[in-house]
């Protein structure tokens, strides 16, 4: 067993781990964070999206171990309260049906906004390559993105 | 269909882009899916045969049992002996399947021994100390090996690994041969694959000693049947068993038989004193999670040399694996499209369900519609090169006609509305056809290969349940309705309760558009609640979300329960405003009089008279202000070998697409993607569309990518999704989608289904194209998916894909 400390939405965990344990699983189920979602544990759907000391990581593909003294932030962090100018757009454009990829696509689009403030519909088809979405075929969610970013520039929006 | 003058007070929601209210908790990552239930469960492992087929000669758990947080195993042997075996629904010849495999293993990811576990870590680590002597017997992997005569048997009892083989006729078929100037003919082959939903199947089950019953929470698509499947095999009275479906993430069919599953864990739930829970893996689900079948088909089109289709006879091979619940519905549902969108008046099918080695099938997003437009379309662009024909023109020559709607196809089918060449044409408008045509032949000067497909389908939807017993003889199920609760709370505020589940198709603002509209208040003041409880829930056989019966029978029994609530509102206005019924209007949450507007009553104040200060209401009139409706579909016919339909409503559309063909790499760009589509009225269009375009993309994930591939020991070498591949956002067209409005006269909203159409008419529209982007080599396409490399050996060689 090891001892981890780490921060999730500005939140400090303190846990004994085994260190096969995954991240996911620690977010999930050792701080009850259920928005982190997993879709396949190969790495492959980023359903399990999340920011981890600001890079876009897929927590499945972690170990719990790994993130002693990381700073994460999840889709529950995303946003104190109210909803994030992201958040808004997936609903103003209808980006998700389910809603079981939303929590990754949500991350991996504010992470894109960030770098890239005005991308265009391929940059962004580019920046979803690791997200799987099995409702929408991605049209209402690239929609959702350039609807976000067009916002974020009127607003002056930039940080997460 | 209703009139909407009767129908609604306001037309403010109804057919308009609402924002989904339950996207609120998804975008916050606060959706409650079986596994974020917070509840402390001990946890499930399966233990899955190696072998496609071979007997079990002997399992031995006692390592496991005795592991350190192992709280309990289970394996095949003792669940045959405490359950019934696995009912079948079409198949017409014995054959015994238990839920978990107790003598013999018939695929590669088949139960057969499942662990309780203090975590998943322990019970998967509990697993590896499970014992099993396998005696490996010769697997059964492709539809001709099921077939030879000196064939290993899936199933001894049925002595022949076809498991149902029937014949229907309709129409005079021999007179279409006998009048046809020629007969195309053709053999197609479409692969396994299936819709994947993201979220995985999961469950969790509680069983409680004092009572003996059992709760499980499981993200399950069709609860109405699941509950009777269930208790069925596990011998227990409905009242011991209690489903519970919180939301879901995705379904596509793929979670319409994930009972099985439930009832090992009722069994496990009941060996320790906890609630147990089951995630399946993402290997799990692809291995035994359920497939669409692989299938052959033979189809031939006697026909006129002017393009005239004067029959169709068909000759379906559906490799069903080993899942006998489900096996045989992928040939028989095919009978709701089986003519396409043409005027085509004899047919004959036979249709096979095979046994084999393979995984489980169940019905994948349209089951064997998708099938069945592929290869009916596909032989139309076959017939039209052969005649000489534009692809359009030879559709044109042969559509139903709007004037002959509604239309009643041989087998007794009927298509409510619609305007098929006015769909085409809208569609060749849209895609600007004859520019594509133009630009094509530019192209071909550069070397470089541009393709442009058609296909025009019928997407139908509500089963009518009863139609896989077509061979089987009298139905357990018959015709499709739903439920709905309507109530009225104590602010004056509505709320509903539907028998169905959603698995993302945003039914809770759906309903709440509807509501608002028949009561006069807004969607925020109309709480629907998408958690499906057995218990509570206004409940059928046929409850689930399937099919694309929620615009039919689902809304049309909300319509019916919150008619009836309006009418008792009224009926108390009416009494306390001292006027007629008929002089009361409602608006904005209240009701008053047309002829005195100074009198009026607050859907609130209506309700304190209804709940509190009851001895105010009318003479006779029950206290409460809650209504439950049952609603069915009024088509349905019975099951009937001469004349029956299979399905109820029937959408339509037309698929346009353009692909360039890299010919050096095989590789497909799509250049073009228009949909015409007409599924009747539309409650709220964004969600249609989100919908039209997230099934397409179904339809083109398995055209293009996704395949079930076995190797000749049945063992499944796409076991994740890095060799099962789903399409990603790159890749993928940008669609236009084009709209026709013909209402559906047999629904009250005239509504039809939405939702499977992409998957139905992607298929051929794609594969017509690259054939035609192929057409300089002279390479025909039969078969699916169309993978790079099937493309480049077909060019350079075999000149068929
Ligand atoms: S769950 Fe991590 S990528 Fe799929
Ligand atoms: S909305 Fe269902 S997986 Fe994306």
């Amino acid at each position: 067993m090891h001892r981890i400390k780490v921060t999730i939405n500005g939140k400090e965990y303190e846990q004994e781990v085994e260190p096969r344990l995954l991240l996911v699983h620690f977010i999930r189920e050792k701080a009850r964070l259920t928005g982190t979602h997993v879709g396949c544990d190969t790495g492959n759907c980023g359903a399990c999206t999340i920011l981890f000391n600001g890079k876009l990581i897929k927590s499945c593909l972690t170990l719990a171990v790994q993130a002693n003294h990381a700073q994460i932030t999840t889709i529950e962090g995303l946003a104190a309260n109210g909803l994030h100018p992201v958040q808004d757009a997936f609903l103003e454009k209808f980006g998700l049906q389910c809603g079981y990829c939303t929590p990754g696509m949500i991350l991996n689009a504010c992470y894109l906004l960030q770098s890239n403030p005005q991308p265009s519909e391929a940059e962004i088809r580019e920046a979803l390559e690791g997200n799987l979405c099995m409702c929408t075929g991605y049209q209402h969610i690239i929609d959702a993105i350039r609807y976000a970013a067009e916002r974020m520039k009127q607003s002056g929006t930039v940080q997460l | 269909m209703m009139d909407f003058d009767q129908l609604f007070v306001t037309r403010n929601w109804v057919g308009k882009p609402v924002r989904r209210n339950e996207d609120v908790r998804f975008v916050k990552g606060e959706g409650r899916y079986v596994d974020d239930l917070a509840m402390d469960c001990a946890q499930v492992a399966i233990l899955r045969s190696i072998f496609a087929h071979a007997r079990v000669k002997r399992i031995d758990v006692s390592r496991a049992a005795a592991m350190k947080g192992v709280l309990a195993v289970v394996t095949g042997p003792e669940v045959a002996g405490q359950t019934k075996p696995i009912a079948p629904r079409a198949i017409t010849k014995p054959a015994t399947q238990f839920v978990m495999a107790s003598e013999k293993v018939r695929y590669v990811g088949e139960p057969i021994a499942a662990v309780v576990a203090e975590d998943r870590y322990l019970a998967e680590d509990a697993l590896d100390l499970i014992d099993v002597d396998y005696e490996p017997l010769p697997a059964v992997v492709r539809i001709e090996d099921a077939l030879r005569a000196d064939a290993p048997l899936l199933f001894d009892e049925a002595a022949s690994n076809v498991l149902l083989d029937d014949t229907l006729e309709h129409g005079d078929i021999k007179r279409a041969y006998q009048e046809a100037d020629l007969v195309i003919k053709e053999k197609f082959h479409v692969h396994r694959y299936s819709s994947t939903p993201l979220e995985n199947w999961a469950m969790i089950a509680r069983h409680d000693k004092a009572s003996d019953s059992f709760v499980v929470w499981a993200n399950d698509q069709q609860p109405g049947r699941s509950v009777v499947n269930v208790c069925n095999t596990l011998q227990i009275p409905t009242n011991r068993f209690r489903l519970i479906v919180p939301d879901s993430g995705g379904g596509f069919g793929i979670k319409l038989a994930i009972w099985p599953y439930m009832v090992i864990l009722c069994l496990l739930a009941k060996k320790v004193n906890k609630p147990v829970k089951w995630i399946q893996t993402r290997r799990e689900h692809l291995l035994g999670g359920t497939h669409a079948p692989d299938c052959q088909v033979e189809l031939e089109l006697p026909m006129k040399k002017d393009g005239t289709i004067l029959g169709l006879s068909m000759k379906d091979y559906e490799n069903d694996g080993s899942f006998v619940h489900t096996a045989g519905i992928y040939g028989l549902i095919k009978f709701a499209t089986l003519v396409g969108c043409y005027n085509i008046k004899a047919t004959r099918a036979q249709m096979l369900s095979i046994a084999t080695n393979k995984g489980p099938t169940v019905q994948n997003r349209g089951v064997g519609k998708p099938t069945m437009i592929f290869v009916l379309e596909r032989a139309m662009d076959i017939a039209a090169k052969q005649l000489g024909l534009d692809p359009a023109e030879i559709r044109f020559r042969n559509f139903v006609q709007p004037e002959q709607m509604p239309y009643t196809t041989p087998s007794g089918e009927i298509y409510e509305s619609g305007n098929y060449p006015e769909c085409l044409r809208k569609a060749l408008a849209l895609s600007h056809y004859e520019e594509l045509k133009k630009q094509q032949a530019e192209m071909r000067k550069q070397g470089r290969y541009l393709g442009i497909g058609i296909s025009a389908g019928i997407e139908p939807g509500t089963s009518n349940l009863g139609y896989y017993y077509t061979s089987r003889g009298i139905p357990e199920y018959t015709g499709n309705a739903e439920g709905a609760i309507v109530g009225i709370d104590y602010d004056g505020n509505a709320n509903v309760i539907v028998g169905s589940v959603d698995t993302g198709q945003g039914h809770a603002t759906t309903i709440a558009q509807v509501v608002s509209d028949m009561l006069g208040i807004s969607p925020e003041r109309v709480s629907v609640d998408n958690q499906l409880d057995s218990l509570i829930s206004p409940f059928l056989g046929h409850s689930g979300a399937y099919s694309n019966k929620f615009n039919d029978v689902d809304l049309g029994a909300v319509i019916r329960a919150t008619e009836k609530i309006r009418n008792k509102m009224l009926t108390i206005a009416a009494h306390a405003l001292q006027s007629d019924v008929a002089d009361l209007k409602l608006n904005n949450g209240t009701i008053y009089s047309a002829k005195d507007n100074s009198k009026k009553v607050s859907f609130r104040e209506i309700a304190a008279l209804a709940y509190k200060k009851i001895l105010y209401l009318p003479e006779g009139l029950e206290p409460g202000l809650k209504e439950i409706a049952y609603y069915k579909n009024p088509m349905a016919k019975l099951p009937n070998k001469e004349n029956f339909n299979v399905q109820l409503t029937h959408s339509n559309s037309v698929h346009v697409v353009a692909v360039e063909v890299d010919v050096e790499t095989g590789e497909i760009a799509f250049r073009k993607y228009v949909i015409v589509h007409d599924c009747g009225n539309q409650v709220n269009p964004a969600i249609v569309d989100g919908m039209t375009i997230g099934s397409t993309v179904h339809g083109i994930g398995g055209v293009l990518l996704e395949e079930f591939v076995y190797d000749e020991d049945g063992q499944l070498l796409t076991t994740t999704f890095m060799d099962y591949m789903k399409p990603v956002a790159a890749g993928l067209p940008q669609f236009e989608l084009g709209h026709m409005y013909s209402p559906c006269p047999y629904t009250l909203l005239g509504t039809k289904s939405a939702g499977e159409g992409g998957a139905i008419g992607s298929l051929a529209a794609v594969a017509n194209a690259v054939e035609d982007a192929l057409s300089p080599f002279g390479v025909k396409v039969t078969s699916l998916p169309l993978s790079p490399e099937k493309v480049v050996r077909a060019i350079r060689e075999t000149k068929v894909i």
